[in-house]
């Protein structure tokens, strides 16, 4: 490219704007996350007292940030593998397959990622409920209503996974159009040569369809596990409040049961540094073990 | 067509029709459920309604002041979008398509921004807007409407540039090299010809973010403490609290679908231009 | 393009004028007033109460305006305004909530004492406002944080907790109300035969006025202060272990639908199973009668309310006396000012406007305002129950460590079946060690 006047300007007037906002409003908060999570401060007096990584270190003890830190990490595998296979496998069959109301069942599945978390946890308490529940009603009409209810608020040894269906009624729509979009451009005559080589489906499926979008799943699993930190929260604290007794608490609910309830709000930011860091390294983790040579086509 | 295949086409079309419903019924459950007596909610839950009962969305829009905060939502909503389009755009195009010094360096910045997560920042931006506020002598940045949107368009930042120059990229140089041969400047080039070839993006990265804006309610909690400044989905929870003092279910479920309608309305006009703009193959360097 | 970015352009430019106006409150009024932030939580009895007492002082005082925020959900919009520096004069928001406010401002030392009210003569009247409160009802923690003899917190609406039942169901059935723990469980067992639980709760945190009554039925008043006092070892105690044991007993009468809705947002459910005769007993407040007053419910449905039952029949029966407190933060402007309001709120004229919706002060007399379903309720003590007060002592903030998620949270496991009484008495045990260490001096 040719070096014009002004490009120095040009490139200026286009990146400053971006930078100073991004400075302003998440790099200086961010900064303040971490300088805050030293001090032991309850929030709104002006006595803040420094406490180096006091903070940190009494995390490593607190029984209840490891059951929140096990319940994220359970959340996250459980959501991540149905989430991707269901994506996965629904957009392989709305892109390979010869069906009727293609379009009907696409636009319907992209539903839920549209609705807000406020909305979908009101939708879950409806289905949720023991004894006037969408779920349970169901159930005891096919079973006659002999069995006690499930209680899938209550019990909880259940409690997690319902917390998990939300995420993925919420996320799989979204996954399955991402992969639609990736797969569609995959060329016919690929698969065309595989199956007159006899291979079916799901060779297919094996062989060419995953291979050729890798790029697009490794991507999206990096976006998927970042946003399935927030989602859990919001759903967490709406649907269960961390209850019954701390089996859903997840990171993002218990810094701020720490951070406002408990009044130790430079402990729940050192919580949130603790979060930041783990989003950080677990992408890097997935980046790291999906490394394949790349196919170009 | 043989008859395993057959069965297999069977299977399918039951395994999506199910899948399908496990959506439809419970979001359509909230559609009828807004419109039921509040006597009804104590009944089955899959018995239709008595009536139409349009009293709850009445109730909702003036007593709950859910009308208000509508307004407010799409005053925001609209200028955080506009904000995020003339920040966004110019900014993604030149770290797709400039090599210049300080452009790696911005990238890993923007890159870095998306594992930062909106729910522990946001009291930190709080106080910060409480100081700003505190120097210039007047808090004029809480319960502004401006600022909120300026916020959303920060947050939303990261990601809007990384899906827009993902997409530059994929775009020919020979458009750019066409434009200077004829004379245009960087400027011109790229308001005229290379913005106009985004246009799938944009219509991309306008739906994702109008529905994270739309459907934001923590930060709005915190920047909005006076009544009449809240969005929809704070108004919303707000609905949640107060049908939880009182057992107002009818008039909770009117909330919810105001708070969903706009957003459904907007998804069925632009889903086709969904995927076009979708590029996340990854940025290639 | 151009064209559709001068149209942008323009556009955020117009509605940002239109947005940054307008929006902003006033901290001075116009004809010199002093303005006095007043920020009350709006709960069941509803916020017009509260605009009727403040028209009525601006009526007598000439030389204030007030300036009321009522919401649901005080703690954020107030809470949001005090870490800018925004303080209210008075602020209306008792200790308990799931927020934890008022705790975090004691734990904090951001309370105004306002001790001086008590020796302040009520507006228009001859009387202080010590003389006209009941006593016992500035002797605890809950105005004293400290333990010392300055009142940081007044005593605002009481009501009396305990067991809330339908009592048509009792007179229909031929059953007497238990008055021992025994007679509770025997009568377990009859309406188990009826498909009726015994016990619901409508979220753990309603165990608190339980188990504080517990406390002084297994021990006596003197062990419940140790234990709102930290007292080394006294949940190793056999009196503790006896409280626990009879909650972990009641637990396995509990309705079984309970746990799933026992969180802030199903709670209603379970205070439901109540009115539709599926469960006989929930612990709870005088304010359930508001608050489920729409609900449906079984026919000739008739509530009633009886103190605990006792451990034997020589034993004294307990009532936890709830109430909410109203307090002034060290950093308000208009501290005197702020005081004398809230002396204002016991005075006659006051004290009747509450009433009128429900809301009861502890003031001598008050009981001969009360009618229908209040009446019953705040008779509990007339018929041989005793009270208690107060609750746990203040600390300093302990990271990680919440007795009330230990002490009362850990029911809902209990139910379950997820921990023991053994794991749950060694938790609390622990607890209560680790803050004592932060006890406020």
């Amino acid at each position: 490219m040719r070096k014009h006047k002004g490009r120095r300007a040009f490139l200026s007037v286009c990146t400053v704007p971006a930078l100073i906002l991004f400075a302003v409003f998440m790099l200086y908060p961010t900064l303040n996350i971490f300088v805050i999570s030293m001090y032991k401060w309850g929030g709104y007096s002006l006595n803040k007292e420094f406490v180096g990584f006091d903070n940190f270190v009494k995390l490593f003890s607190d029984a209840k940030f490891w059951q929140s830190f096990q319940n994220t990490v359970l959340l996250i595998v459980v959501v991540t593998v149905v989430t991707m296979t269901m994506a996965l496998i629904t957009a392989a069959i709305l892109t390979r397959e010869k069906l009727r109301f293609k379009g009907f069942f696409w636009v319907i599945f992209y539903i839920p990622n549209i609705l807000s978390a406020v909305v979908i946890a009101a939708i879950f308490s409806a289905v949720y409920d023991p004894s006037r529940g969408l779920l349970n009603t169901l159930i005891s009409f096919f079973t006659g209503g002999g069995t006690a209810p499930v209680l899938w608020l209550g019990d909880q040894k259940v409690v997690i996974y319902s917390i998990a269906i939300a995420m993925i009624w919420q996320a799989v729509g979204y996954y399955m159009v991402m992969y639609t979009a990736a797969m569609s451009s995959v060329p016919e005559s690929m698969y065309e040569a595989a199956s007159l080589e006899g291979a079916g489906r799901v060779r297919q499926f094996f062989t060419i369809t995953i291979p050729l979008i890798w790029t697009n799943i490794r991507t999206t699993l990096t976006f998927f596990i970042i946003s399935s930190i927030n989602i859990s929260f919001l759903l967490v604290r709406a649907m269960t409040s961390g209850g019954p007794d701390g089996s859903t608490e997840v990171f993002l609910s218990y810094m701020y049961k720490q951070a406002y309830t408990n009044s130790s709000y430079g402990y729940g930011m050192a919580i949130g540094v603790l979060v930041f860091l783990f989003s950080f390294a677990l992408s890097g983790l997935v980046n790291l073990v999906t490394r394949r040579e790349s196919i170009d086509l | 067509m043989n008859k395993g295949d057959k069965l297999y086409r069977i299977f399918i079309y039951i395994v999506l029709i199910l899948f399908a419903l496990s959506i439809i019924v419970p979001v359509g459950w909230v559609f009828l459920a807004s419109l039921k007596e509040n006597a009804e909610f104590y009944q089955n839950p899959w018995s239709l309604p008595a009536g139409l009962y349009f009293e709850n969305f009445a109730r909702a829009w003036r007593e709950a002041h859910m009308g208000e905060y509508f307004l407010n939502s799409v005053i925001v909503t609209a200028m955080a979008l506009g904000i995020l389009l003339i920040v966004a755009l110019p900014a993604a195009y030149v770290l797709a398509r400039y090599r210049f010094g300080g452009r790696r360096l911005i990238r890993t910045l923007f890159m870095g921004g998306l594992f930062i997560n909106v729910s522990y920042i946001v009291v930190p931006i709080f106080l910060m807007l409480v100081d700003a506020g505190n120097w210039i002598g007047s808090p004029v940045f809480l319960n502004n409407r401006f600022v909120l949107a300026l916020v959303y368009a920060s947050t939303a930042l990261p990601f809007t540039i990384y899906l827009l120059s993902s997409y530059f990229q994929t775009l020919p140089k020979e458009y750019e090299e066409a434009a200077y041969v004829d004379g245009s400047g960087y400027m011109q080039t790229m308001i005229r010809v290379m913005i106009p070839m985004a246009r799938p993006s944009v219509i991309t990265v306008i739906l994702f973010n109008f529905l994270s804006f739309w459907n934001e309610y923590i930060i709005a909690l915190t920047l909005m403490t006076q009544d009449r400044a809240k969005t929809l989905p704070v108004g919303l929870m707000n609905l949640m609290k107060a049908q939880n003092a009182a057992a107002q279910y009818g008039q909770m479920y009117a909330g919810l679908v105001m708070v969903m309608l706009p957003t459904l309305i907007l998804y069925i006009l632009v889903q086709k231009k969904l995927t076009q703009g979708m590029n996340v193959g990854g940025l290639k360097d | 393009m151009k064209r559709f970015f001068t149209l942008l352009i323009t556009l955020v430019l117009t509605v940002s004028l239109f947005a940054s106006c307008g929006l902003r409150d006033d901290d001075k009024d116009a004809d010199g007033k002093t303005v006095l932030k007043v920020a009350v939580l709006e709960s069941a009895y509803g916020k017009k109460m509260w605009e009727d007492v403040a028209a009525a002082y601006e009526a007598d005082h000439q030389d204030i305006k007030i300036e009321l925020t009522a919401e649901k959900n005080l703690e954020d919009v107030i809470g949001s305004k005090m870490k800018s520096g925004d303080y209210p004069d008075v602020v209306h928001l008792a200790t308990g909530r799931e927020a934890g406010l008022t705790e975090t401002m004691v734990r904090e030392n951001s309370l105004a004492d306002i001790s001086d009210i008590l020796d302040e003569k009520v507006f228009g009247e001859e009387k202080t406002v010590k003389e006209k409160l009941i006593d016992g009802f500035t002797d605890t923690a809950a105005t004293h944080p400290y333990g010392d003899d300055k009142m940081y917190m007044a005593p605002m609406f009481y009501g009396p907790c305990g067991l809330f039942y339908n009592a048509a169901l009792f007179a229909e059935k031929n059953w007497s109300l238990p008055t021992t723990w025994d007679e509770m469980w025997e009568l377990g067992q009859k309406a188990e035969v009826e498909n009726i639980a015994l016990f619901t709760y409508p979220t753990a945190g309603y165990f608190d006025s339980l188990i504080y009554a517990l406390l002084c039925e297994t021990g006596g008043v003197d062990f419940y202060n140790d234990c709102m006092q930290y007292k080394e070892g006294v949940w190793d105690d056999k009196n503790a272990r006896e409280a626990l044991d009879i909650v972990a007993r009641l637990a396995s009468y509990t309705e079984p639908t309970t746990v799933a809705n026992a969180n802030n947002d199903n709670y209603l459910k379970n205070q439901q199973l109540v009115l539709d005769n599926k469960a006989l007993f929930m612990p709870n407040g005088t304010w359930v009668s508001g608050e489920m007053a729409d609900a449906p419910r079984a026919e000739g449905f008739k509530w009633g309310f009886m103190a605990l039952p006792a451990i034997e029949s020589d034993k004294d029966r307990y009532s936890y006396t709830y109430f909410e407190q109203i307090w002034v933060p060290e950093n308000a402007d208009h501290k005197d000012e702020a005081k004398d309001f809230i002396a204002y709120l016991y005075s006659d004229k006051a004290v009747k406007i509450f009433a009128e919706s429900g809301a009861i002060q502890p003031i001598q007399g008050v009981s001969d305002m009360l009618e229908g379903e209040n009446k019953l309720f705040y008779s509990i003590y007339d018929t041989g129950a005793k009270a208690v007060m107060g609750g746990f002592a203040a600390t300093n903030p302990v990271e990680g460590v919440s007795m009330v998620d230990t002490l009362f949270g850990t029911v809902n496991s209990i139910v379950s079946g997820d921990k023991t009484v053994d794991e749950w008495q060694e938790a609390i045990g622990k607890a209560s060690d680790s803050l004592r260490k932060a006890l406020k001096k």
